[in-house]
């Protein structure tokens, strides 16, 4: 066998494998060029999932004929001056996007340079370049691609349905639109709008990124959020964090923009996770958005194709700097985290150790009660940083003491005898103890009782007086919307309330009077995890953890006895009641003689 | 600081204070309340910082003085007293101790300093009105079942009280959990006009009923936007009200349910009662099908088995089904004191209407469940 240079056709298909592995990508290249040429406003239309069809219009400086001929060579670019890789000013600095895009599809693109006047059009089909042409257009550029892969149909099989490939593209959009404050944009698929941001307006960065994020996230995101503006050495980072409290089933809505791309990283997965550690439980995540400036010299992004990941140099520094300032934040704002509804628990742990503090919460005490004694004088009040939330929810480490006589011993899981930092029971049985997770084991029960429920006659539900309006993201109501149906067979009738909410109009009777709102939101996130093929009834556990956990038990309550001797008799009438839908188990038993070994009494 | 004092009326008055502190506090002085001696009189304040109650009565003071000491344990000290017993109460100063005698039983108590306990401030209330204990009783009992416990929507977790301007300007507490409403109507006492519609929490309604057991005649309420303040003869309870927006609940209540179901009431509850015997579940539902002149209960659980009862009613519309939360029903026909109660429906999906046929001040929206 011969070795032979390839054509050029063949080396672009290979690129156009790296540089773009679905619309999504494609998008962000085409996003990313509008941005580059100065762009105020950036259409995207969409069909078929972005498959079918992608046209990216903008109002940036656009090009001359010269320039539009040249643009879809191979390495051709205007964004390297002086061939330094190290100083890159524009996203874009390859020459690589438009040339990998037009050999895999059927792409046209018509510019009109800055003051010029007359438009120009230019396409490419599988590689193979169609003539220039007058085209009408105002200032700008406007770039189509259809049937993208249609010359790849190895790629083409590897695309999945035409839901999630639109769901990245969002996604994609959703953190160029957080990246670029100043730029408006919009989406559109199939005529339906899924995002529209106008230009943020404001003089400084951070003014249009909040408005940007609040525009993105949801307006609550504005109001349950810390600023972050932290330097080390080069490297500045800047953004917003959301609260302990303002926290979501997965990871999704973090984001990390290095230089003003969005990046993917473990490594800011596990700062992120470090500093949130005490506030947060295992399964739930912040969301935050944080841009990290850092000197070119001491970052690398030319290490991943579609530039989604980048390197630093020094990587402890970023990782220090990170979890340094989102923990400074959050110490700072911790009376923040305590009055957010439900969830004063937080903040209060770390208390204890330091029981004398004065604090603003108590200064309104410190004059007398009408009908007290006023002679006294009231000075020198000093007293512990007490959360202005209830008193009740924040929560104890002692063990809630049982007294009635243990009639319950001689049931398998015995007679409840205390609570251990909200989470867990301890029982007393005839011959040893019992410690329930008082949360995985309610998860079980309501799947199980769901389960028998969908079996025999459907979930019953109960009808909603107030009907509750949920704002979500455009993409999240949507695939909300779009289960409607099944969520409706399981419990959760809701639908579609304007573009980014849903109205909520019967919950499943048997969580009772529940958080709706949170209940939603995760099972929103959990929708963005799912396979579309699979039906809700085949991840009926996840839907029931989900629902599991906004019922009436969870992690945190504190339980009266009789709830707690509720909970462990129904869990014994049960079946398959001993391990959580995750596979752990719901409770642990301990017989007296494994705590006798234990202190080597035998 | 050293008194005197009967064991009934200190049994009496710690009865009303100490359930207002918290038995699981982290601050210690929290669960302390404070002993205040001084004209004949011993004032008694227990807070949990979002909520204090003074409480008033005579004793035989010789030394005026004032200290703070754990609530709960003082209680069941003088719980466990002998009947008839005189309490003595000192507390020398510099001690940190305060010592509890009666009869021959002696204590001594670990204090903290006055000084430490929290007070909450006296804020202008600039509307006062006041209400005849009965009905502020009756406000409280035929509202406070249907309050929200779902935390984070703190706004429900409460009742709502406001003025209604129109021909005979009305006092009302609503309160719903989303589920259910209830709602009272009261004339309107003189000075309530253009007070601030207020949300008044669980705690402070529960530990207001408690003290409305042993009140007579009318209790003096004071409010602003933030805190309401209720003046008993010799208790003073003041509360932080909810920060929060109670939803626009009027549109909820059905104005043209045609539909009208009248049944008599103990037979109704009682009925309900017995079929929802059947399931064990918490959610339980009961279907009624009614039907002219008569209603059938009908209770399905596939673990357990059915259960179903009929009873005479008056009712000539069409023949209809719709089911119930069980519990929701039961809630309401506690509340109920007619002999009848009058149910009236749109649709097996939209709001149902409960009126007490003895009580026409009192109304509840149930929303029906779908089985
Ligand atoms: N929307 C646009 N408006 C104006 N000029 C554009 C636009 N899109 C592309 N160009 C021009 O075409 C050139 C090639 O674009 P292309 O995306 O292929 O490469 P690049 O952006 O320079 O680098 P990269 O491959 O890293 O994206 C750009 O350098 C730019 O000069
Ligand atoms: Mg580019």
């Amino acid at each position: 066998m011969s070795i032979r240079l390839l054509p050029e056709t063949t080396v672009n298909r290979i690129a156009a494998g790296e540089v773009v592995e679905r619309p999504a990508s494609a998008i962000k290249e085409l996003v990313e060029n509008s941005i580059d040429a100065g762009a105020r406003h950036v259409d995207v239309v969409l069909s078929g999932g972005g498959i079918e069809y992608i046209g990216v219009t903008d109002d940036g400086a656009g090009m001359a004929r010269t320039d539009l001929e040249l643009c879809i060579e191979r390495h051709a670019t205007s964004k390297l001056p002086d061939d330094d890789l190290l100083h890159v000013a524009f996203l874009g600095f390859r020459g690589e996007a438009l040339p990998s895009i037009g050999a895999v599809s059927r792409m046209t693109i018509a510019s009109r340079a800055k003051g010029a006047s007359e438009a120009w059009q230019i396409g490419v089909d599988a590689g193979k370049r169609i003539p220039a042409k007058p085209a009408a257009l105002n200032q700008g550029t406007k770039v189509e691609i259809r049937d993208l892969f249609y010359a790849t149909p190895a790629r083409l099989k590897f695309l999945k349905g035409e839901r999630t490939e639109l769901n990245q593209a969002v996604e994609m959009m959703r953190r160029l639109a957080m990246a670029n404050p100043e730029v408006g944009f919009t989406l559109t698929h199939d005529n339906r709008v899924m995002l529209r941001v106008p230009p943020a307006p404001g003089d400084l960065f951070d003014q249009r990124l909040l408005a940007r994020l609040s525009a993105l996230l949801g307006a609550d995101f504005a109001e349950n959020t810390i600023p972050i503006d932290a330097e080390r050495r080069s490297f500045r980072l800047k953004g917003y964090a959301g609260v302990p409290t303002y926290n979501r089933g997965n990871a999704q809505q973090q984001y990390l923009f290095v230089n003003g791309r969005a990046v993917r990283d473990k490594l800011f997965v596990g700062a992120v996770r470090g500093a949130y550690m005490d506030y947060l439980a295992r399964d739930r995540h912040p969301v935050l958005a944080l841009f990290l400036d850092a000197d070119p010299e001491d970052v690398d992004v030319n290490v991943h194709p579609a530039k989604a990941e980048v390197r630093f140099k020094d990587s402890g520094v970023v990782r220090g700097l990170i979890v340094g300032a989102l923990r400074n934040a959050l110490a700072a704002a911790g009376h923040q985290a305590s009055t957010t509804v439900g969830a004063a628990a937080l903040g209060a742990i770390r208390r204890d150790s330091q029981p004398f503090r004065p604090s603003e919460a108590f200064a309104e005490f410190h004059r007398p009660l009408p009908g007290g004694f006023g002679e006294t004088p009231q000075t020198g009040f000093v007293y512990a940083d007490t959360p202005s939330a209830r008193i009740e929810s924040a929560p104890s480490s002692t063990a809630a003491p049982v007294t009635e006589a243990p009639q319950e011993a001689r049931f398998p899981l015995g007679a409840a005898r205390g609570q251990l930092h909200e989470t867990y029971i301890i029982s007393q049985t005839e011959d040893g103890i019992v410690i329930v997770d008082q949360h995985a084991a309610h998860e079980r029960l309501v799947y199980e009782r769901m389960k028998k429920a969908l079996t025999d006659k459907g979930v019953a539900r109960q009808m909603l007086l107030l009907p509750e309006v949920i704002e979500l993201d455009p993409v999240a109501a949507s695939n909300l919307a779009d289960r409607a149906h099944e969520l409706a067979e399981l419990g959760l009738a809701l639908e579609p309330f304007g573009a980014g909410a849903v109205v909520v109009r019967e919950v499943p009777a048997l969580l009772g009077d529940c958080d709706i709102r949170g209940l939603v939101r995760d099972l929103a996130d959990d929708l963005a995890e799912l396979d579309e093929a699979l039906s809700l009834k085949e991840r009926l556990e996840d839907v029931c953890s989900t629902m599991a956990c906004h019922g009436s038990v969870r992690a945190g309550r504190r339980l009266t006895v009789t709830e707690m001797n509720a909970l462990m008799r129904e869990m014994e009438a049960t079946p398959h009641s001993g391990q959580c839908n995750h596979g752990r188990p719901t409770y642990v038993e301990l017989k007296l003689k494994d705590i006798e070994r234990l202190f080597g009494r035998r | 600081m050293k008194l005197t004092i009967e064991r009934a009326a200190l049994l009496r008055s710690l009865g009303h204070v100490q359930s207002v502190v918290e038995r699981r506090t982290t601050i210690p002085i929290l669960s302390n309340m404070l002993l205040e001696a001084a004209d004949g009189r011993l004032n008694l304040t227990a807070t949990d910082l979002d909520l204090a109650v003074v409480e008033s009565v005579t004793a035989d003071v010789t030394a005026p003085g004032a200290i703070t000491t754990p609530a709960h344990t003082l209680y069941d000290i003088v719980r466990k007293l002998p009947e008839g017993s005189q309490v003595e109460l000192e507390y020398r100063g510099g001690e940190q101790r305060l010592t509890l005698s009666a009869g021959r039983s002696r204590f001594v108590l670990a204090c903290l300093p006055r000084e430490d306990f929290p007070v909450m401030a006296e804020d202008a209330l600039p509307h006062r009105f006041s209400l005849p204990v009965a009905d502020l009783k009756k406000l409280i009992d035929k509202t406070r079942f249907a309050i929200s416990t779902e935390e984070t929507r703190f706004y429900l977790n409460g009742i709502y009280l406001h003025v209604a301007d129109g021909k005979e300007p009305t006092l009302v507490g609503v309160a719903t959990d989303g589920h259910r409403l209830a709602r009272v109507r009261l004339p309107m006492p003189l000075g309530a006009a253009g007070m601030p519609g207020v949300i008044v929490p669980r705690k402070t309604v529960q530990e207001v009923r408690k003290l409305l057991d042993e009140a007579e005649g009318s209790v003096q309420v004071s409010l602003s936007d933030s805190k309401i303040r209720f003046d008993f003869a010799d208790a003073v309870l003041t509360s932080k009200l909810i920060d929060g927006t109670f939803p626009d609940y009027v549109r909820v209540i059905p104005a043209n349910n045609e539909r009208l179901l009248e049944v008599d009431a103990r037979l109704f509850a009682e009925a309900i009662d017995r079929v929802s015997t059947i399931s064990s579940e918490k959610s339980r539902a009961v279907k009624l099908i009614i039907d002219t002149d008569k209603v059938t209960l009908a209770v399905n659980s596939p673990d357990s088995g059915s259960a179903t009862e009929e009873l005479a009613a008056g009712y000539s519309s069409e023949a209809m089904e719709i089911g119930f939360n069980a519990r929701y029903v039961l809630d309401i026909m506690s509340q109920v004191e007619g002999d009848t109660v009058r149910v009236s429906f749109a649709d097996a999906a939209a709001p149902t209407l409960v009126q007490d046929g003895g009580d026409e001040t009192a109304l509840y929206v149930l929303m029906p469940m779908r089985v």
